[in-house]
């Protein structure tokens, strides 16, 4: 394997499993803090009883999340040495934001995992909600600065110098808001439905039914909020990139010749030899209208652009499609259960909850595949139109080594991660309430 | 700005070198302690560690962020060159992370504790290890710079910066130096039956501290380590390892006479002189090479990426250093606050 190669896999590889930990360690804290709420509110000690477990949902998270986070601090110069030499200064401020968000979280969390019945109550709540709002901040300040890499801004690029840097205007990229509420809402997504999904499962094997119920619907209020704003977010991501990204655009629908009215595919299979999208549904001037409100307007085509500068374009194309399919799958399952509740009787159907428990897994799948659309997309530039990923990478040989280490390491964890959550339940099964 | 950046620059090393520091030796201290006192001290460390472990980890991001943003090429070195040890370091704090969760978060207790522990402690030891070669490897005058990297051997471009005597020597001083600083900081926080534990520990590693200080300079006097010469013809430096070094004396008398403020007051100010010491006897060549220094203050980022910098440092100081402050204030980790605990003030 060449190095260039062996490095992207083992970023993808840590940032695949980062992305997953940081967004539950982040939205996770929400739902502890209302499950709290009302237990301050109804002195129901059903609600202690989840606020409890949750948070130590919220610990474990925090910390795989964290440790992950560190290891990628690192692995970006470790990797990218000649990137982290240009870009460092120049994205450094969203960086050192995270790092101070990051940082009150890590303090908010001390305080709330330790406080019990030694802070003030609404004091301790309090830190609670601490714990949430740092934790998106810092999201939002870590997309930001992946906006930075498909937006670059705030600096004049002259004779292969970067001068007249701006920091604010870097960060202020104009990538990082369509980005950051795209992610955000693809966390809370993500999270609410594989939270609500395991609750489920214990509602549906008849484990505690008026406890998980409770969590399931915490859990899944959030989620569902955020599949059904989603669209919106992704129809602003997809005007944006149409402007200042065609080429991500272009591979994301396998849409090779320039024209007017372009048709939207849906599914199909993409022979990038030949150019061909086979057993596609078109939908005629959808695209155009998509990406520019105009049923005629012309959509670049990748064959505009140079051959070198094109990404992988059926795992682009097919990433994006898993993306919106599933977004569509849980939007509809977020409208369902906003009318389950007001047709009660459905939540006795057992049916109801297998559908649930088989949506687990499927916002954490669309939002990776979300991510392969950006990140490979973004591809061959690691700085766009600036910098070249392979003019980036360490002159270190052998990373293959260190990418075959980090898979054991990390696959490891997450069974050990996963083993650790089985064990939570179970005791929580066992509790009294 | 730019001082404001050095001072957050030292600021956080320092701390990241006193609170992590103790946060791993604590590991390092169960990991010498007999059965049963290896119980003791998973408590104690439970209890000590448990709320504000995660952020003594967060100085060496901050550090990091710090360098990349304002140092560039001077990060540029390090994770080029020093790409294994820093490699093993990110391991070892990953394991670590997750095996301290792993042992007080489970909710069965039963063997797989043993796994945590082993993993937890050797970690323990391990990260700082490799931690303090790092350092080493920066003053040990084995990194050669050159335009085109391919035409070092992967040994002497990656292997040997690191990998020698006096990177090594510097390794273990400095996990020593971890395993004092915990147990002076678990002298206090442990039940006043296990104190004597703790009492006996400390001694013990600031003994060993002073030991392998000791022959890391000779070592290093005897193979014409550039940074040990620079080091004994500087002034400053020498005064404050000598007074570093005359504090044990008032050290072992207030651990001894079970004086947590003073004893504790002892330790951090011992190494905050270590730590001034190397870095003014060849400040700000922080690197040296074999065949040249590069300062710190070489290529710095333009006058408006450290001027931002400066600003977002002061702001999020503002906000976390008070935070932090009551953390510790509210789990009586700051014994002089704690009156009613201390009668020996």
């Amino acid at each position: 394997m060449e190095n260039l190669d062996a490095a992207r896999l083992q970023m993808a590889f840590t940032l695949i499993f980062h992305i997953v930990f940081a967004c539950i360690g982040m939205v996770m804290p929400f739902f502890m803090v209302l499950s709290h709420y009302k237990w301050l509110k109804t002195r129901d000690p059903l609600y202690l009883t989840l606020t409890k477990s949750w948070q130590k949902g919220v610990a474990i998270f925090f910390v795989t999340g964290a440790v992950s986070g560190t290891a990628l601090s690192f692995e970006l110069g470790l990797l990218w040495p000649e990137f982290m030499k240009h870009a460092g200064p120049i994205i450094g401020m969203p960086f050192s934001l995270e790092g101070a968000a990051f940082f009150v979280e890590a303090i908010a969390l001390g305080f709330y995992l330790y406080g019990w019945d030694k802070l003030p109550e609404r004091f301790h709540w309090f830190t609670g909600v601490i714990i949430g709002v740092s934790g998106v901040a810092s999201g939002i300040l870590v997309v930001a600065a992946n906006g930075w890499m498909n937006s670059p801004s705030g600096f004049d690029y002259i004779d292969g110098q970067f001068l007249n840097i701006d920091p604010v205007a870097a960060m202020l990229n104009p990538a990082w808001f369509t980005q950051a509420l795209h992610m955000t809402l693809a966390a809370f997504t993500a999270t609410g439905f594989a939270v609500a999904g395991i609750h489920a499962f214990q509602v549906y094997k008849g484990r505690k039914v008026a406890l998980h119920k409770e969590a399931f619907k915490i859990a899944i209020t959030f989620g569902a909020i955020a599949a059904i704003l989603q669209p919106i977010s992704g129809d602003i991501s997809a005007k944006d990139i149409a402007t200042r990204q065609p080429v991500k655009l272009a591979a994301m629908e396998a849409h090779y010749n320039t024209e007017k009215g372009a048709p939207l595919y849906i599914g199909g299979l993409v022979d990038a030899e030949t150019q061909e999208v086979k057993y596609k549904i078109a939908i005629p001037g959808m695209l155009s209208f998509l990406a520019f409100g105009d049923f005629d307007a012309e959509v670049k085509g990748l064959n505009d652009f140079p051959k070198d500068e094109h990404p992988n374009v059926p795992m682009v194309h097919y990433a994006f499609q898993i993306m919106v399919g599933i977004g569509s799958l849980l939007l509809l399952a977020g409208l369902l259960y906003f009318v389950s509740l007001k047709k009660k009787q459905w939540f006795a159907n057992q049916k109801y909850w297998l559908l649930f428990v088989l949506l687990a897994p499927m916002g954490f799948i669309a939002l990776e595949a979300g991510w392969i659309v950006t990140e490979v997309g973004r591809q061959p530039w690691i700085i766009h139109k600036i910098m070249r990923t392979k003019d980036a990478v360490t002159p270190m040989p052998g990373i293959v080594v260190s990418f075959y280490t980090y898979i054991v390491v990390y696959l490891t964890l997450s069974v050990a991660v996963t083993w650790l959550m089985i064990r939570q339940i179970k005791v929580l099964n066992s509790s009294n309430h | 700005m730019l001082y404001v950046v050095l001072f957050f620059l030292m600021f956080s090393l320092f701390l990241y070198v006193v609170l992590g520091g103790a946060d791993y030796g604590a590991g390092i201290v169960e990991l010498f302690s007999s059965k049963e006192n290896q119980k003791i001290t998973k408590k104690t460390i439970y209890r000590v560690m448990g709320p504000v472990w995660e952020a003594n980890h967060i100085w060496i991001i901050i550090l990091i962020v710090i360098l990349w943003i304002a140092f560039p090429e001077y990060y540029n070195i390090i994770v080029i060159y020093l790409h294994l040890p820093l490699t093993i370091v990110l391991l070892g704090v990953t394991l670590r992370g997750v095996a301290f969760v792993f042992r007080h978060y489970d909710a069965i207790i039963d063997n797989s504790q043993k796994l945590y522990d082993t993993l937890f402690k050797i970690s323990s030891l391990i990260t700082p290890v490799f931690l303090g070669i790092v350092f080493g490897a920066l003053i040990s005058g084995q990194i050669i710079i050159v335009e085109d990297i391919g035409t070092l051997t992967f040994f002497e471009a990656f292997i040997k910066p690191w990998c020698n005597m006096f990177s090594i020597l510097i390794g273990f001083f400095f996990a020593a130096l971890c395993a004092f600083l915990s147990s002076v900081l678990l002298i206090g926080e442990s039940e006043e039956d296990n104190q004597h534990i703790y009492i006996r520990k400390s001694v013990v590693a600031s003994i060993i501290v002073f030991i392998l200080g000791l022959f890391t300079f000779i070592y290093g006097y005897v193979t014409k380590s550039v940074f040990v010469y620079e080091f004994i013809t500087n002034t400053y430096a020498i005064v404050a390892v000598v007074i570093s070094a005359l504090l044990l004396v008032p050290l072992w008398r207030t651990i001894k006479a079970g004086n947590k403020v003073w004893s504790r007051f002892f330790a951090g100010f011992q190494v905050f002189l270590i730590l001034l010491a190397a870095l003014v006897s060849h400040f700000p060549n922080i690197i040296i090479t074999q065949n040249q220094r590069i300062s710190l203050l070489d290529n710095l980022a333009p006058v408006s990426v450290i001027n931002v910098l400066g600003i977002s440092l002061i702001i999020g100081g503002a906000v976390i250093l008070p935070g932090l402050f009551h953390l510790l204030k509210s789990f009586k980790m700051i014994k002089i606050l704690d009156k009613n605990n201390n009668p020996s003030i």
